[in-house]
């Protein structure tokens, strides 16, 4: 579904990506871990043109989309995106955050968009949200708000960048839940990650960047149980 | 004690009241009004706008062609007296025309723009870069993700200094005379020249022009707490 092919990334004179080459399969979950400044933020932010490659190709659903030629709009109504800080819309209620861009964009009648909304928010038990502001809810409801603004456009990839790294403990738990049930319900994802537990659990392949470069990637039984890479082993024993 | 007051009455007889000079001061507030009104509008679209211009930048980056077009109008305006604006407008740029008002309003207004283009520059910057990155990766196009996220937060941000330049546009509205425009002020002027008066007339606008301010304040921050509703800060 996504395939990245020697992709490098520089800011001014520091190279961050270093040639990436991966391939993500349909209904896979794959979960990137490293310390940070690692560059696995950038990675994924490169797989939806958030930051524009230096060099490399990235194709999503045969599309080569680092094509300038390509539509990157068109391609990012299929690519989820859920970010450390939540960024939802401020100056708009949490159904109108849910329903701008699909309304906006012409997928969906106002109608039909407000019913997805609120169906939306009743799988995150959020429904007496809707005509709220951002400003008044939590953290973790919010992080669960940006979920379901991004799935309320039908996405064929949900990528998530460190999505409960701004959250106070106790409401990291609310995200992962919901995480977990879009992993269960065959959402392909790409999540850049500390909790390692939800990496154990949810994943289906663990990347672990390092230096800009895929230093190491198994599955999580082997990745956990068996680290080959001496940084990967020094990373683990500091963070498990 | 009773001298002073019938000095005082007899004054404000012969400023306001005697050939019903109100109406002249009516009239040049009216006139006030008008220049700054419609020249806040153009201020306003003008200044968004110029905003735009001077943020856009090239698919590499770089500030694009039209930020630097933006950039010169923004220095000229600034760097030239607002009086001499006018001058050359009335005597140079549309010295054909005979219509004062609309004259003053594009004077003012594409002055005005300058300024109000520098304060909406600085509120979009002010908003989060999260919230263009949020729409942008929905699928919106940085036009719709500006158009319904940046500009509702920018315009929020900017509403102080904003209603500060229209205070200031209102008052500066004050050099029409220049061009013989008859505002309040020299309406003011008029009739202390006429009646060898100064006190009543002059003192008479200064209170004008405050109440209207005040009032113009009151109005924004009205405004403001409307648009506030949102944020729990």
């Amino acid at each position: 579904m996504i395939t990245v092919k020697n992709l490098h990334k520089s800011f001014g004179k520091t190279e961050v990506l270093k040639g990436i080459d991966y391939h993500v399969e349909k209904g896979e979950k794959i979960v990137i871990i490293g310390p940070s400044g690692s560059g696995k933020s950038t990675f994924l932010r490169c797989l939806n043109l958030l930051e524009q490659p230096t060099s490399g190709e990235v194709w999503f659903d045969g599309q080569l989309i680092t094509d300038p030629k390509t539509n990157i709009n068109k391609v990012r109504e299929h690519m989820g995106m859920v970010f450390q800080n939540f960024n939802l819309f401020n100056n708009l209620t949490i159904q109108e955050n849910i329903t701008l861009a699909p309304t906006k964009l012409g997928l969906m009648g106002k109608k039909e968009a407000n019913e997805t909304a609120l169906k939306l928010l009743n799988r995150v038990n959020l429904t007496e949200k809707a005509d709220a502001y951002p400003s008044q809810l939590s953290g973790g409801q919010r992080q669960r708000i940006a979920i379901v603004r991004s799935l309320a456009m039908n996405p064929k990839v949900m990528l998530f960048d460190e999505p409960t790294s701004a959250l106070d403990p106790e409401m990291v738990g609310e995200v992962l839940d919901v995480m977990r049930e879009l992993a269960e319900d065959g959402m392909t994802m790409v999540v850049v990650t500390h909790e390692m537990g939800f990496a154990r659990e949810v994943g289906s392949r663990v990347l672990f960047v390092d230096e800009g470069i895929i230093m190491e990637e198994n599955t999580p039984e082997e990745f956990f149980g068996n680290p080959r890479n001496p940084r990967l082993q020094d990373f683990l024993s500091k963070v498990l | 004690m009773n001298e002073w007051f019938a000095d005082i009455s007899y004054k404000f007889q012969i400023a306001f009241i005697e050939g019903d000079r109100y109406k002249l001061y009516l009239k040049g507030l009216g006139v006030t009004l008008e220049v700054a009104f419609f020249a806040a509008i153009l201020g306003v679209i003008i200044g968004i706008i110029t905003a735009l211009m001077k943020l856009s930048t090239r698919k590499n980056g770089k500030r694009s062609i039209l930020s630097y077009i933006a950039q010169v109008y923004i220095d000229v305006i600034r760097g030239t007296p607002s009086v001499l604006q006018l001058l050359i407008m009335w005597f140079i740029v549309m010295k054909d025309s005979k219509n004062g008002i609309l004259i003053a309003v594009l004077t003012f207004g594409i002055n005005s723009g300058a300024y109000v283009a520098e304060i909406m520059r600085a509120g979009i910057l002010a908003v989060d870069h999260g919230q263009m990155e949020a729409g942008r990766s929905l699928g919106l196009s940085k036009g719709q993700t500006m158009r319904y996220i940046i500009l509702p937060q920018a315009i929020k941000n900017v509403l102080p200094p904003i209603g500060n330049e229209f205070i200031v546009l209102l008052k500066e509205t004050a050099i029409v005379g220049y061009v013989s425009l008859s505002d309040l002020t020299r309406t003011a002027s008029q009739v202390s020249s006429r009646t060898f008066e100064a006190f009543m007339p002059l003192i008479g606008a200064a209170v004008i022009y405050f109440v209207i301010i005040k009032i113009l304040s009151k109005l924004i921050e009205l405004l403001e707490r409307r648009l506030r509703k949102g944020d729990h800060r």
